[in-house]
């Protein structure tokens, strides 16, 4: 293990920064139990003392292709926010990816994201940064992509059909492909879990189906792929489970 | 040899560099105000630490109290007067002054000198010259030594009770106002300077967001408002710096050409420590921003 030299500098501010590349690489090194699987028993979750979701119990087993639907307020974000510990369970057991978010300590939250892939309706793109360096960037300051070839970076963009875009800034790209540079950013640390809130809620058909199909390459490679829509005809095509916020209604596909 | 913490830094410093020049005119105009700000600070500092010197001499001359010999005191009654002046509580130190040592002095004052020329022998009497801790001593003196057979009848000391209280009063109020001036710039200074920081910090809650649900650590999404933060405390501290300068090279020799009375002074023994405490304190009012900033969880 290398000695960090900055532990002892910003140690005092986020011990969360103690976990560095090596924990990471030690992480991805071995199985943890519970990898691409989500359990969710009794959890309750809410904002303030406004409670949205009470008691839900979930299970989603590793590379399911799970869709969250519901109507708007029906908390489709509010259970993607818990499961990626923007919002800590109030009660109940919530495990996902390994990972307690019971004991889950908000120093350590950081670090428990960097295990997911996440892609949001509004792309969240830093629009200064080109599509590689948003893919690449972000790793790199969550010290993920400091000893790892930079190629992943080009790699991810060319699983999503965009490395002739590498040099682009987001603010060039159409709505499918800077959502397809998020996803790339998302897959690119080889996540077991990827998280995708109404990914195609600003898309047209063809760039839809164009982000679909890399959610789809990641699905088939074994990742667990947990997605937000109300899209009626996206959620039938695509999904082998549909879960309705607030009951679970298993189907087969 | 392992270099990933180099290129660690490297990556942090070339994020960071673009993060700021992304909103280049945005910072500029941040160091500017930030810039004036600190000028009028470290101007008003300047002014007060060469008026404080200026103050500090009078003041010093002022607590010089001269208690004025009779020419025909004895050994004995100089000694017992001596004796009785150093037992006044606030008085610091007692020295004797001969007649002598009063002419030679005199020939060097200017509005003494005439007289000390025209007159034939020595007009000047001998005295004992009290060091005091403030003028306010003053009336403690006089009363401790009234009536005391060394004493010269007609004029006993170099100010009389009432000149010391106002005296007193007069520099106490100036120092007071010399003192909230400094506050009030420091104050100012560091209000307008969060402000603006705040102001700049919310534009980019976007962004600092999305580091935030990318995984980034919250230590390492504060480096780019640390180096923001330092390097705008560093670009006013320069302009602040550029101020000082002038205000020392050109605006306080002119006061002092155009008012010599004030005395103010050569300021630039001022400069170093003025320009490290600028920064220093544009350094401590900014960087808490930076590190208290509430990131998004």
């Amino acid at each position: 293990m290398v000695a960090n030299p900055f532990v002892c500098s910003f140690g005092l501010i986020d011990q969360g920064w103690t976990h560095m590349i090596p924990d990471w690489e030690d992480e991805r090194a071995q199985e943890v139990a519970g990898r691409g699987e989500i359990r969710l028993t009794d959890v309750s979750v809410g904002y303030g003392d406004d409670p949205v979701l009470e008691r839900m119990t979930l299970e989603v087993e590793r590379g399911e292709f799970l869709c969250i639907e519901g109507p708007s307020g029906a908390g489709k974000t509010t259970l993607l926010r818990l499961l990626y510990g923007s919002l800590p369970p109030r009660s109940g057991s919530a495990v996902v990816d390994g990972v307690d978010l019971v004991q889950l300590r908000p120093r350590h939250v950081s670090r428990f994201r960097r295990r997911l892939g996440c892609v949001f309706q509004s792309y969240e793109l830093l629009p200064h940064l080109t599509a590689r360096e948003n893919v690449l960037l972000p790793l790199q300051l969550a010290q993920m992509a400091i000893d790892v070839p930079e190629t992943r970076a080009s790699d991810a963009l060319d699983a999503v059909g965009l490395a002739d875009k590498s040099a682009s800034l987001p603010g060039e790209l159409s709505g499918g492909q800077q959502q397809r540079v998020a996803i790339a950013r998302a897959i690119a640390h080889e996540p077991a879990i990827l998280l995708a809130d109404e990914p195609t809620g600003n898309l047209d058909p063809v760039a839809t189906a164009e982000v679909m199909k890399a959610f789809e390459v990641f699905h088939e490679q074994g990742g667990t792929v947990v997605m937000a829509t109300h899209d009626e005809v996206l959620r039938d095509r695509y999904a082998r489970r549909i879960v309705r916020v607030g009951r679970i209604d298993p189907r087969a596909a | 040899m392992d270099i990933w913490p180099l290129r660690y830094l490297g990556t942090l410093w070339s994020y960071s560099w673009r993060w700021q020049k992304r909103r280049l005119s945005t910072w500029v105009v941040t160091a500017i105000v930030l810039g004036a700000v600190l000028s009028v600070a470290a101007a008003v500092q300047l002014v007060v630490w060469v008026s404080e010197r200026s103050l500090a001499g009078q003041l010093q001359s002022a607590s010089e109290m001269q208690v004025f010999l009779d020419d025909g005191a004895t050994a004995d009654q100089q000694a017992a007067l001596q004796t009785k002046l150093a037992a006044v509580p606030g008085v610091s130190r007692v020295d004797f002054r001969s007649k002598a040592q009063a002419a030679a002095r005199a020939t060097r004052d200017p509005q003494l000198a005439p007289l000390a020329n025209a007159s034939q022998g020595n007009p000047f009497p001998a005295s004992f010259v009290l060091r005091m801790q403030n003028p306010g001593v003053a009336p403690r003196v006089l009363r401790a030594v009234a009536g005391d057979p060394a004493l010269d009848r007609k004029i006993p000391a170099s100010y009389t009770a009432a000149q010391a209280q106002q005296l007193n009063s007069a520099l106490g109020a100036m120092k007071f106002v010399a003192g909230a001036l400094d506050a009030v710039a420091l104050g100012v200074g560091a209000i307008v300077a969060l402000a603006l920081l705040r102001a700049e910090i919310r534009a980019r809650r976007d962004e600092l967001r999305i580091l935030t649900l990318v995984g980034v650590p919250r230590a390492v999404i504060r480096v780019p408002l640390l180096f923001q933060v330092i390097s705008l405390a560093l670009a006013g501290s320069a302009v602040a710096v550029a101020c000082l300068l002038y205000m020392g090279h050109s605006v306080i020799p002119a006061i002092d050409s155009s008012l010599p009375f004030l005395r103010l002074g050569d300021p630039s023994p001022a400069f170093g420590t003025l320009s490290v405490a600028t920064l220093a304190a544009s350094c401590m009012a900014l960087i808490p921003c930076a590190l208290l900033v509430r990131l998004p969880r």
